[in-house]
């Protein structure tokens, strides 16, 4: 077998056995080692290019923000921060339809705004909001279908742990790639209230027996201050911060963290247990998505050596597909590998394909990294493999809710992203103008 | 999803295997916490520089450096505990099929993976080993001389130690299928 | 004989060096080798794919890659003594003479082939020289004092360069500049003409001051020895020699565009001075003779830094070279 072959059945090899429940690092790993075997003849080489690969890949200052931005979220979410921005939103749309669902939109949009992952969000607001609006009629599959669909903002809306990734991969601005997401990510969270409140308004029963959030009790004008101050100052400071010109990504993670901790010191919310839980987790997070960016790693240097970047970077360069048809082939493949893989993997597995191909038609990496993000997030609702709906089962934990019941609850979210997407596609202004 | 993992997880297992998985686990939850506690160093040290560096016009030198070299003993030092705790990725739609139907077959599978998980970790152990000898001998740094130097090989000890964690804690998946495998229906 | 040879830069093919390997070198060893029984098939593994910048050495060494652009500049631990010419600022601009001399060393001298070899390789040649560094920052620079205080982030080792001038030097990388002083977390940025002007940084850092630190070198072809060694003579030659034309090459190239990158400066609006003597001298003067920190660590190590320092020296100034400091003779 030539090089390229060998690159080739090794692609086929590991998305096999990704589907069949081995670990995704280590089908990773192991495609790679067969494939460098094969194509160098030697095994010795093959475990020297693991070898490098796990100590050289992650050994960088910009791989700081991983643990940092994540540790955030977590801190921000144990001290009831979460909370506080549900309470806000929820006054702030009181009088609206389908109010809660809205606030609850509304509360995420906030959150991700100090928070950089989806699955935080997730978590968070299914504590908080679902039992909320369900004590106000709304059906439960509609309930957890809005904390669902509004927990994809967490990655798009800035700090995003994606937008970080693929900066890393294509050697991006983190600071322009979390500028480009603020517009799509506000007009998602728009798209989501609209299509609350047109449903509200005119298939009521969609939502069930709600009786809305006129029934809450408004806050104060003392109790919003409090609420939000602590919030606003957060976020002013995190993303200040980075724009303002004080500090480093990385920096700002740090700086947030204690941030974050000094407010829930202040307020009494943040325990010693608590943050020791929090930490751990948050080590697991991290081992957990290096691990994959190292297997990741591994693999396209596999594929490197094989030569089928390049060669799909001619194939498609020459072929008659031209310039939509590959954006728009590789937007379906996002989708498709979307419905079993997490969303780091999906981006580690094709961006570092597709990058070759981008520099021949100049594509915007901004605007591609803005597509790429939307397409992969959608797969965090899409069955079989959700996390976002696997989060929000584990943190439910009411056996009366199945997994199929979150999936379907959450699937007109999905669809209101795929419109965000073809927006996207077809007005790259959308996430470029505020560079 | 760590929880579901966990629950039910020592069905079919004899005391013995449980025994010996906990002093495993000891040696696993032992390495976390340094990589936990490492993550709050970290979170400190930059905070810091920023600190330093904005009030007082004195960054810490190496910042760059300790980050770089941190993160990748952080991820070696918590994989073990990242695998025995159920949060290694993976999609197992398919493998819940399966165990729905043919409860030994899905054990088998799982044999077979952590198998082959073990052999590439103890590839990657051998072929690592190497690289931190190098550094020992040479005593390779990273950083300027000048303005700030720190060896390399506490890090590349650090790799070798988090791949016989994950190695041990893979060995022992696989005893424990091995063990469902060839055991009674439990 | 037919063989494949993999050659590795952690660089993209857009910096110059990289061009270079990929324009000149590859096709200078095909044309020595036609006529012969010998033939390459080359796969060029540029741009991180196979080895980041900073990993060339150890994909060479490891042999993934038979032959890499090895960045000494980017090891400094194992191409200890290669890095002379970061420590040895004030010294000589022409980027040129520095090469072509660090090349003759490369070959000549004990202690710096005993370096490459000591990492399992075999030096080739085709030096990367890099062009006078210039300070390039969001103020005005007439005097040494108007540093003080301020955030100046440069490459690894030159970070030793503001030591003494009151400016707080922090250690940067080229991918972040252009951000970081737009956003204001450095004040300025120690780097070369040929990198300033694709990274847009003059756009940011308007006031180029030519302070005189003076070219360096970065590194060179190498490859992996054991490789090497088992080759037939007339593919060792050929390879030497298109690592020389690589390197002359290069540097033209190199000259040629950095008055060019410079006008193009000025004329986007950049306002480009030169210090006097008085300043550079001043500048010189106030810094620690770290040249001299770096080679007794590095005899404490055992790796004869002292006399590689002093033959460097030795030979910029037989190449007519007149430092502001004599950093071997204090
Ligand atoms: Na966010
Ligand atoms: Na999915």
């Amino acid at each position: 077998m030539s090089p390229f072959e060998i690159g080739l059945v090794s692609f086929g090899a590991m998305v096999a056995m990704v589907y069949l429940g081995f670990w995704v690092p280590f089908a990773l790993m192991l495609s790679s080692y067969v494939g460098v075997w094969a194509i160098k003849g030697s095994p010795l080489l093959a475990g020297k290019l693991l070898a490098l690969a796990a100590s050289e890949t992650i050994s960088s200052y910009f791989f700081g923000v991983v643990p940092l931005f994540v540790l955030m979220g977590y801190i921000v979410s144990v001290t009831g921060m979460g909370r506080d921005a549900f309470d806000v939103a929820n006054h702030l749309f009181r009088k609206l339809s389908g109010g809660l669902g809205i606030g609850t939109v509304g509360a995420n949009a906030i959150f991700a705004a100090i928070t950089g992952i989806s699955i935080a969000s997730a978590a968070v607001f299914t504590r908080i909001a679902v039992p909320e609006m369900m004590r106000h009629g709304y059906s439960a599959r509609f309930s957890v279908g809005v904390v669902a669909g509004s927990s994809v903002l967490g990655m798009l809306i800035p700090p995003s742990l994606l937008l970080i990734l693929y900066g890393l991969l294509t050697e991006q601005s983190v600071g322009d790639l979390f500028i480009a997401g603020v517009i799509p990510g506000l007009l998602l969270a728009t798209l989501f209230g609209v299509g609350i409140w047109l449903t509200a308004r005119l298939r009521p029963q969609a939502l069930g027996e709600m009786s809305d959030a006129a029934t809450r009790s408004p806050l104060t004008q003392q109790e919003l201050v409090a609420k939000s101050l602590p919030l606003l100052t957060l976020i002013g400071a995190v993303l200040g911060g980075i724009y303002g010109g004080y500090f480093t990504p990385i920096e700002a993670g740090a700086v947030g963290c204690l941030g974050a901790i000094v407010i829930g010191l202040a307020r009494r919310s943040l325990g010693w247990r608590d943050f020791w839980q929090v930490l751990n987790d948050t080590g697991l997070v991290t081992a957990a998505i290096c691990f994959l960016i190292i297997a990741a790693q591994m693999y396209s240097r596999m594929l490197a050596l094989s030569g089928v970047p390049a060669g799909f970077g001619e194939f498609v360069a020459s072929a008659e597909i031209g310039y939509w048809g590959v954006i728009l082939a590789y937007v379906a493949l996002v989708i498709v590998m979307g419905t079993i893989l997490d969303s780091s993997s999906i981006m580690l597995i094709l961006v570092p394909l597709m990058l070759p191909v981008l520099s021949v038609m100049q594509v915007d990496l901004i605007w591609f990294g803005i597509v790429t993000i939307i397409a992969v997030e959608i797969g965090l609702l899409t069955p079989p493999f959700g996390i976002s709906v696997f989060v929000i089962k584990s943190a439910l934990d009411d056996p009366a809710i199945s997994l199929g019941d979150i999936f379907r609850g959450a699937a007109p979210f999905a669809l209101m992203m795929l419109v965000l997407l073809a927006l996207v596609l077809a007005f790259p202004s959308l996430a470029t103008a505020l560079i | 999803m760590a929880d579901a993992m966990s629950e039910g997880e020592a069905g079919g297992l004899p005391a013995w295997f449980l025994t010996l998985r906990r002093l495993v686990d000891a040696v696993t939850g032992a390495l976390n916490v340094a990589g936990t506690v490492l993550i709050l160093a970290l979170m400190v040290l930059i905070n810091v520089d920023v600190i330093g560096r904005a009030f007082f016009g004195a960054p810490v030198s190496g910042v760059p450096e300790i980050v770089s070299m941190s993160i990748v003993a952080i991820v070696f030092l918590q994989i073990a505990q990242t695998f025995r705790k159920g949060r290694l990725t993976r999609a197992d739609a398919m493998l819940g099929a399966i165990e729905a139907r043919a409860p030994r077959l899905r054990q088998g599978i799982e044999l077979v993976f952590a198998l082959a998980a073990s052999a590439l970790v103890w590839q990657l152990y051998t072929a690592s080993l190497p690289l931190f000898v190098k550094a020992w001998q040479r005593n390779t740094f990273e950083g300027t001389v000048g303005d700030f130097t720190a060896p390399v090989w506490p890090v590349k000890l650090v790799i070798q130690i988090g791949c016989a964690a994950l190695l041990v804690q893979l060995l022992l998946f696989a005893l424990a299928a091995l063990i469902r495998l060839v055991g009674r229906r439990g | 004989e037919e063989m494949t040879v993999t050659i590795v830069a952690g660089h993209p093919p857009v910096f110059r060096w990289v061009k270079h390997a990929s324009q000149t070198f590859i096709p200078a060893v095909n044309e020595a080798l036609e006529g012969t029984d010998h033939s390459i098939t080359w796969s060029e593994q540029y741009g991180g794919s196979l080895a980041k910048v900073g990993e060339e050495l150890e994909a060479v060494e490891e042999g993934l890659a038979e032959i890499g652009l090895v960045s000494s500049l980017f090891d400094p631990a194992k191409l200890a003594v290669q890095n002379v010419t970061y420590f040895t600022p004030f010294v000589i601009s022409d980027s040129t003479v520095v090469s072509e001399w660090m090349d003759e060393l490369q070959a000549t001298d004990e202690v710096m082939r005993a370096s490459w070899e000591a990492n399992g390789l075999e030096y080739l040649g085709g030096a990367i020289g890099i062009d006078d560094y210039l300070l390039m920052t969001t103020f005005p620079v007439e005097d040494i004092a108007d540093l003080d205080g301020r955030k100046i982030a440069a490459p690894g080792p030159a970070v030793n360069w503001l030591e003494g001038t009151g400016a707080v030097g922090v250690s940067g990388n080229l991918t972040t500049y252009y951000n970081e002083i737009k956003t204001g977390v450095y004040d300025g940025v120690i780097v070369f003409a040929s990198a300033a002007l694709p990274g847009k940084l003059h756009e940011v850092a308007p006031y180029i001051t030519k302070v005189g630190f003076g070219a360096q070198y970065a590194g060179g072809l190498a490859a992996n020895k054991d490789w090497f060694d088992g080759l037939d003579p007339v593919v060792q030659q050929a390879l030497r020699d298109a690592a020389e034309a690589d390197r002359v090459a290069y540097h033209a190239d190199l000259d040629a565009s950095v008055s060019t990158f410079l006008s193009m400066m000025e004329e986007q609006g950049a306002t480009i001075s030169e210090v006097d003597e008085a300043f550079r001298k001043e500048w010189a003067d106030g810094m620690d003779n770290v040249a001299k920190l770096w080679a007794e660590r590095l005899d404490a190590e055992g790796l004869k830094g002292t006399e590689v320092l002093k033959t460097y020296m030795d030979t910029m100034r037989a190449a007519g070279a007149t430092p502001v400091r004599n950093w071997d003779q204090e």
